[in-house]
């Protein structure tokens, strides 16, 4: 079974949905430079030599022009791929986003639509406050975007082909500790993350989690690089007889909030463990609605593993602090069991 | 570490191969993969690459020379003056003057002092810059102390770099790197033309930026490695370098960002009648985002007191300058501001002082903002772990023959009678103060978890 890193299944991806429509292009900075980069973290390395320089479209440092030119393609009949190079910098084109891309079908009475992907790759990697955010909840608050969020290569290559073919505006969100980008790229500490991708062209709904693992004691949700953190810790609380299951909450907008809602009432008690700030995080909007929807069935309050409400810190040993880990989510998932164990006597 | 670069077997035969040309000169980086050299064998010429990246230290054979395959012929290096070890006695460091070999010193415990004072010396000046863009006419206005003063400034930020450089190659830097060696005529320049309560704002590569500016290297240092004592207390990092009391805001890391700051910042000089000015330094790349238009339309308006300076090294990240802008000169879209926009040679230290002193005058006559593009070069990649396979070797090597550090030695040696002594002496300082700071940031503590919540707000 071939295995591919996270970077090379998102490069797949849009090598083939390129190939397959002449409409899809890819624009941003350091794209397609000969013996460039292939963008920030070589997603779109080598692909000019395939598609030129006309496809994979080399823009200036204009973050305004590259999603504003985003969605006027796209309302023109285009699918454009723009890449932010870090996360961080969607905040130059913010009105582009949220008052344009987003509200150009409804204001149009569906006259218009907007399908474009923006790629942001997003996490805390010893860079410092401007390069580092996890920028998801400000997208999951504006109506008219999907937000996709994967944490595998086998999820990053079909939930992308998904958001090219949808007909809105996607916020793709790509963790860096998850390329496993070889080369000059790659990141310190990433994980060295390979999993299977079949050749061929697939799909992945978006709106769909995954369940990552079946557990009875507590359901843990998470997305990308806190997947594999909880997945871990999961395997650890076994050994202490807590039964954890692990919900890969890969789509935030639309969610699949039932799926999430039936393992609570079976678990009993939920946990959310998320790199981005805590107040206001997806988080907070999933804890909310689960509360909503079977206050009855939990034994305990949800519970949020999250970065404090600090920007990102630069040096190591702060950073370390600042994105949860698995000892904090070890922590927090006993005291969530032992606390709702001891309510259960009473 | 040095590494050899042995002349590989070439076609069938394998005999013996001639050198025909260095194609790199000695003391040059070299990305894995360039060609350093053209091999001819009976049947073909070649070229011999590097297989890694590297400073090409030392030869080990001249053109003409017949060399034997499987044999050294080059010595790769992790900085351009790396001792040289068990090779110094075969080395020739400096083609031109084929005669000057490295005196053999083997011998292991050398001091660290000296093998820097050897390498120090044995660097030759570059020959003469080509016709520069702006002539350093004031130079023989400038009173020698002030010359050394630059000198020492530009030598200072290289050898930082430098030195980070090499601990980067080792691994002992965390987080990112976006070097300043190339570019230090700018900085060194342009700060000399500012008064201490002058303000700065900076970039994605600020170090340079900050020392010419005054801001201590242990503090830079130790900021770099994420250490409380740092100048921003480990939480900026790299590329948030801060020295309040040098007059430096926090570095930005947004490219473009700090235009309209630095307007701002002009604004309240000149709402409080204060007699201050500030700089905003950002890149080529910097000027096609919509912070530039907006920041320096509106200091124009209202004539603040702001110099922006773009260097201009020729890319943004892989992307060269031609494929952003149809005009090569950026100063020339000062016009649409209705501002003078200034061209200057930014690998030139006394023309960037003269055309920033004269743009600092007119900012704090009340006259208003000044575009000043310097044409300079980043002699290292864009930033950590970039090999920069868009460029040639040969565009980086004419750049370093325009050294400004070495430049401004050829002037000194040439029309003030410094003895080239005296200049050693002042890079053996520097380098000496470089180490301090790095064994300062590598001995300091890791700040306390208690910091990660501290100053959110103010
Ligand atoms: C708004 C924004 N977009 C993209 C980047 C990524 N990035 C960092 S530096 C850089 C190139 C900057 O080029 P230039 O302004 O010429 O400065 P130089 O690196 O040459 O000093 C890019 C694209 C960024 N930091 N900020
Ligand atoms: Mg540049």
């Amino acid at each position: 079974m071939r295995e591919l890193s996270f970077s090379k299944a998102l490069r797949e991806a849009i090598q083939l949905a390129m190939r397959r429509d002449p409409n899809v292009f890819v624009l941003g900075e350091d794209v397609g430079i000969s013996g460039g980069f292939g963008g920030g973290f070589t997603v779109t390395l080598g692909l000019s030599d395939e598609f030129g320089h006309a496809r994979i479209m080399d823009t200036p440092i204009s973050e305004i022009a590259i999603v504003g030119a985003a969605v006027g393609a796209a309302m023109m009949g285009m699918r454009p791929i723009a890449e932010m190079q870090y996360g961080d910098f969607v905040f130059c084109a913010m009105d582009q986003v949220i008052n344009q891309a987003a509200k150009m079908c409804y204001m149009s009475n569906g006259q218009v639509s907007v399908p474009l992907v923006l790629r942001l790759p997003v996490g805390a990697t010893t860079r410092g406050a401007q390069h580092a955010q996890s920028t998801e909840a400000y997208f999951m608050h504006t109506p008219g975007l999907k937000v996709v969020c994967p944490s595998n290569p086998y999820d990053a290559k079909g939930l992308l082909l998904s958001a090219v073919w949808d007909n809105n505006p996607v916020i793709f969100l790509e963790h860096k500790l998850l390329y496993g980008a070889g080369g000059g790229r790659k990141e310190k500490t990433s994980l060295d993350l390979y999993t299977h991708v079949p050749e061929q062209e697939y799909t992945l709904p978006l709106g769909s989690v995954a369940v990552k693992r079946a557990g009875t004691d507590v359901t843990i949700l998470a997305n990308m690089l806190m997947v594999h953190r909880a997945l871990q810790a999961a395997q650890e609380l076994a050994s202490m007889g807590i039964d954890a299951g692990v919900i890969d909450v890969r789509c935030l907008a639309p969610l699949d909030i039932e799926t999430l809602a039936d393992s609570a009432r079976k678990t009993h008690r939920v946990m959310i463990v998320e790199e981005d700030n805590q107040s206001g995080g997806w988080g907070a909007e999933v804890a909310a609605r689960l509360t909503e929807m079977c206050f009855d069935d939990l034994d305990a309050p949800v519970l949020r593993v999250a970065a404090p409400d600090t920007p990102v810190p630069c040096a190591p040993a702060l950073e370390k602090l600042y994105v949860p880990d698995v000892p904090r989510i070890l922590q927090a998932a006993r005291q969530l069991c032992q606390s709702s164990r001891e309510n259960d006597l009473d | 570490m040095i590494s050899e670069i042995i002349i590989p077997k070439l076609g069938a035969t394998g005999g013996d191969v001639t050198l025909d040309e260095w194609l790199v000169p000695i003391g040059a980086f070299v990305n894995a993969g360039a060609p350093i050299a053209t091999l001819t064998t009976d049947k073909a010429t070649v070229e011999l690459e590097a297989f890694r990246g590297g400073y090409l230290r030392a030869i080990l054979a001249r053109p003409g020379d017949t060399v034997p395959i499987a044999t050294p012929i080059a010595l790769l290096a992790d900085s351009s003056d790396e001792p040289l070890g068990e090779y110094a006695a075969r080395a020739i460091t400096n083609l031109k003057e084929t005669t000057t070999l490295l005196t053999a010193n083997t011998d292991a415990v050398e001091s660290q002092i000296s093998n820097q004072k050897s390498a120090i010396e044995n660097r030759k000046p570059q020959p003469p810059p080509q016709a520069p863009i702006a002539s350093s006419s004031i130079a023989p206005l400038l009173q020698l102390p002030f010359l050394l003063a630059l000198f020492r400034s530009m030598s200072l930020i290289r050898r930082f770099e430098d030195t980070l450089y090499q601990l980067f190659l080792q691994g002992l830097v965390p987080g990112t790197l976006h070097q300043y060696q190339g570019q230090e005529a700018v900085a060194v320049g342009v700060s000399a033309a500012l008064n201490k309560d002058d303000v700065i704002f900076s970039t994605h590569r600020p170090v340079g930026h900050l020392l010419a500016k005054g801001s201590s290297a242990r503090g830079v240092a130790a900021e770099i490695w994420g250490k409380a004592a740092g100048c921003a207390g480990g939480k900026g990092g790299q590329m948030h370098l801060c020295d309040i009391t040098i007059g430096a805001p926090p570095s930005n890391a947004i490219v473009g960002a700090n235009i309209p700051i630095a307007t701002g910042a002009a604004l309240a000089f000149q709402l409080r009648g204060e007699p201050r000015v500030a700089v905003s330094y950002f890149g080529d790349g910097a000027t096609n985002i919509g912070a530039f238009h907006e920041g320096i339309n509106l200091a124009a308006v209202k004539n603040a007191p702001v110099l922006f300076v773009c260097e201009n090294n020729g890319y943004a990240a892989s992307t060269h300058i031609s494929l952003t802008s149809r005009v090569p000169d950026l100063a020339v879209r000062a016009e649409a501001y209705g501002i003078p926009g200034v061209i200057v040679d930014g690998m030139d230290v006394l023309a960037v002082y003269d055309a920033a002193q004269q743009a600092v005058s007119r900012a704090r006559r009340g006259d208003g903002p000044t575009l000043l593009e310097c044409k300079t070069y980043r002699y290292m990649g864009h930033s950590r772990g970039d090999p920069g396979g868009y460029r040639t070797q040969h565009e980086l090597a004419e750049w370093r023959a325009r050294d400004p550090i070495e430049r401004l030695r050829l002037l000194l040696v040439a029309q003030h009678n410094v003895s080239p002594d005296t200049l050693t002496a002042i890079e053996i300082e520097t380098q000496a103060q470089v180490d301090d700071a790095v064994a300062f940031a590598q001995a300091a503590p890791e700040p306390e978890p208690s910091l990660l919540e501290t100053h959110i707000y103010a």
